[in-house]
């Protein structure tokens, strides 16, 4: 990576997470739909990003939205899990071609089908963990898969029209 | 040794990840038992700080709002001294006096909400003053419409509250009509709406009846209105009422709390333990 790439990827990712501070945080709809839009500084990093760097991103990055939620470790759970199952998940999800050297990840790049089944993949599991870990009650479960339900299609539907409007 | 540190090194991402996840749900599962620690809230300088600053902006939307409770709790200070000044002339042929210390016992506190959640099953309120205002954890919280919750953790300028939409915060309560006990718990998915307990299904309960605090209380001064009766059934184990209340205050759009400080708190509670010593031996 050049240091020009690294400059834009630290840009990106601190663009996600006070994105998520200061302006999706108020974002609920229907009391069941939240979005989690930082799930991105995660997701959207590149293929060759090593194991180590990803997991220590993803649980920073849960660390400071936990901060700003009073939720103190859901949400880092919640993200060092979907950061270690990651490369599993793109191992799944390879193409039949396989991947193509010179593709990033992102939009344009993958195609709206792969973009798309890759990023909700990993919503659901995080709002499924950050959900359960909050309600900490089995007897919340249907009110839990309801929110996991509603706030996956949110916020897939907002990283993916993010997408929309980068341009490279 | 070699083949350790091979190992170690090859799995090197799952230790990782291993350690993360014990860390994080450490924090988790501890961060109930430790009222102090405010490092990982909200209350925290700098994100209390940074919340301030994107909250000065939102503020001019509602102002309208809190105008007018403002004004509808002025009106109802206005009445209220009204009457205790009439019902001290009437009060003063019972023999009773209440000693001046205990009924001048609670202060309050005029805060500033800087943050608030509704909608998580555990939801709380950051507000703009803390310890150097003389706030501490265990004080109650209210609005002026009504209960808004307890302080949890507090900084040197601001203080995290448990708001009464937490799923583990009961609150003591009675019916105003007859003077029921029960208590009130929020059930977790409305935030509108909390459930009473406790109260038995051999008395009556009204519909729209007032649900006020009760006088066994450490928190609260008595009689702070907490909703009012909406919806009442009967449980499954048929013993209890169950009773859904209609919460008094509007959690939307809380803009101004009272931080109640019982100055005398302390001295009833040792009074209380001393004397529930003594009963044992």
């Amino acid at each position: 990576m050049t240091p020009k790439s690294i400059f834009s990827q630290v840009l990106v990712f601190g663009f996600y997470l006070l994105l998520q501070i200061f302006f999706v945080r108020q974002l609920v709809l229907f009391n069941y739909a939240f979005c989690f839009v930082y799930i991105a500084t995660i997701t959207l990093l590149p293929f060759e990003i090593n194991r180590i760097t990803l997991l220590l991103l993803a649980f920073f990055a849960g660390l400071m939205v936990d901060i700003f939620y009073n939720t103190v470790g859901a949400n880092a759970t919640a993200m060092t899990l979907i950061a270690f199952l990651r490369p599993t998940v793109i191992d799944i999800l390879t193409p039949q071609r396989g991947y193509d050297e010179r593709q990033t990840l992102s939009l344009n790049s993958m195609g709206l089908t792969w973009f798309v089944t890759y990023t909700a993949t990993l919503t659901v599991i995080h709002h499924f963990v950050l959900f359960l870990l909050e309600a900490s009650d089995w007897g919340l479960f249907l009110p839990v898969l309801l929110k996991v339900i509603c706030s996956t299609i949110f916020t897939t539907a907002v990283i993916v029209i993010i997408q929309f409007f980068r341009r490279d | 040794m070699y083949q350790l540190v091979q190992f170690i090194s090859r799995q090197r991402a799952f230790i990782l990840f291993a350690f993360l996840e014990v860390l994080s749900l450490w924090l988790f599962y501890s961060y109930n038992n430790y009222p102090n620690a405010i490092f990982f809230n909200t209350s925290n300088f700098y994100a209390a700080k940074a919340l301030k600053t994107s909250n000065s902006i939102k503020e001019y939307s509602n102002l309208r709002e809190v105008n007018t409770e403002l004004a509808t709790e002025n009106k109802r200070l206005n009445e209220m001294v009204a009457k205790l000044q009439a019902e001290q002339l009437s009060k003063s042929i019972l023999n009773y006096k209440a000693d001046s210390a205990v009924a001048a016992r609670f202060k309050f506190v005029l805060a500033k909400v800087q943050n608030l959640t509704t909608t998580q099953f555990n939801n709380y309120i950051t507000i703009d003053k803390g310890s150097a205002d003389g706030l501490a954890p265990g004080m109650g919280v209210i609005s002026s419409t009504g209960v808004v919750g307890k302080i949890k953790s507090c900084s040197e300028h601001f203080s995290v509250v448990i708001s009464v939409l937490h799923s583990e915060y009961t609150v003591s309560a009675k019916l105003k009509s007859n003077n029921e006990i029960g208590s009130v718990k929020w059930g977790g998915t409305n935030p509108d709406i909390v459930e009473m307990t406790d109260v038995s299904r051999y008395k009556t309960v009204k519909l729209k009846d007032t649900v006020v605090t009760s006088d066994f209380n450490y928190v609260f001064p008595p009689n702070i209105t907490i909703g009012y009766v909406r919806k009442v059934g009967v449980k499954a184990d048929q013993t209890f009422h169950e009773i859904d209340v209609q919460l008094a205050t509007n959690f939307h759009t809380l803009a101004y709390v009272y931080v109640i400080n019982n100055k005398l708190l302390g001295e009833q509670k040792t009074l209380e333990e001393k004397s529930g010593d003594a009963k044992v031996k």
